[in-house]
């Protein structure tokens, strides 16, 4: 485990619901509204709950029936915290999970559900935005102005600023014949 | 009309406290998430009292403008709950939803005390 997942996994261990719901699991594979009913607390909370229990690696689920059930990831708690805390990182990993974690985070606060919210104003965000949407740009094709203005559109209204934007910041090019997503190696020269 | 006003701004001082209370308590349960959900509660109740406080001021202290003027609110501030509750829905983000459904169960309890507080004292 990385750092970054033993620290989620604690944090999401120190609630005392959770902890009740391991509990529960531990004794049997168990059904949202079931746990619901063991703990006294609403069958909504105890999905809450669940979510952050399998994004942490603690639970799965899995279709029973009609069921969704829910199990506990024994392999995890049978982990030793000595071992846990053997995990060493070095400073480029550390330094790579930091901005992979800064990306994350503008990701998730600009875009819902797949379309962006707005365009940051700070240019290193914008940077991070853009470089999401040039991801969805093929290698070595050439866009007619039309299909950039669909692809973007997809994620923002104003394709505009957007694909004038992704011009400015090498992300795309163009000529007469059309667009093309730019090599990592050409943005570098 | 002022006694309705009363009685729904100590209803309004009542639930706050009353969340308050539930999210110290859980706090002190080592549930944050759920004391995190007493706070939000906690806003709704303020933001209505809030708007109780406009709508008696735009209405001059006419009952039924009052009335008007606050059930419109009620239909509108949570229309941005309801489409992100969806939106939600849509994507499976039980953390989202739980929120909006949060806000909105408070919003439909707010309103019914609303109703049934105009209608007695009518």
């Amino acid at each position: 485990m990385t750092e970054t997942e033993v620290i989620r996994l604690f944090k999401c261990l120190s609630d005392k619901s959770r902890l009740q719901i391991l509990k529960s699991l531990m004794i049997e594979d168990m059904y949202v509204e079931r746990l619901a009913e063991r703990l006294g607390i609403t069958a909504p909370t105890v999905s809450f709950h669940l979510k952050k229990l399998a994004e942490a690696g603690a639970v799965s689920s899995y279709k029973s029936q009609y069921y969704m059930m829910y199990l506990m990831n024994r392999e995890i708690f049978e982990t030793s915290i000595l071992e846990l805390l053997k995990g060493k990182s070095d400073d480029a990993d550390i330094q790579a999970q930091r901005d992979a974690e800064y990306r994350q985070k503008v990701i998730d606060a600009f875009f819902e559900y797949g379309k962006l919210k707005s365009i940051p104003s700070q240019r290193k965000k914008e940077r991070i935005v853009l470089d999401v949407i040039a991801d969805k740009f093929e290698a070595d094709r050439t866009y007619t102005e039309k299909e950039v203005n669909l692809l973007i559109a997809e994620f923002y209204d104003d394709f505009c600023t957007i694909r004038r934007d992704m011009i400015a910041e090498k992300l795309l090019d163009r000529n007469m014949s059309g667009y093309w997503r730019v090599k990592s190696s050409e943005k570098e020269k | 009309m002022n006694e309705k006003i009363k009685q729904m701004n100590t209803y309004f001082e009542n639930q706050i406290a009353l969340c308050k209370q539930k999210e110290k308590d859980l706090l002190e349960d080592d549930r944050a998430d759920e004391a995190s959900f007493q706070k939000i509660r906690a806003n709704v109740y303020d933001i209505f009292r809030t708007i109780l406080s406009v709508a008696q001021n735009a209405g001059h202290d006419n009952s039924e403008t009052v009335k008007y003027f606050f059930l419109e609110k009620t239909e509108q501030i949570p229309s941005n709950w309801k489409a992100a509750y969806e939106a939600a829905k849509q994507h499976d983000d039980v953390q989202k939803m739980l929120i909006e459904k949060i806000k909105l169960d408070t919003i439909y309890e707010i309103r019914d005390k609303f109703l049934n507080c105009w209608e007695k004292t009518e």
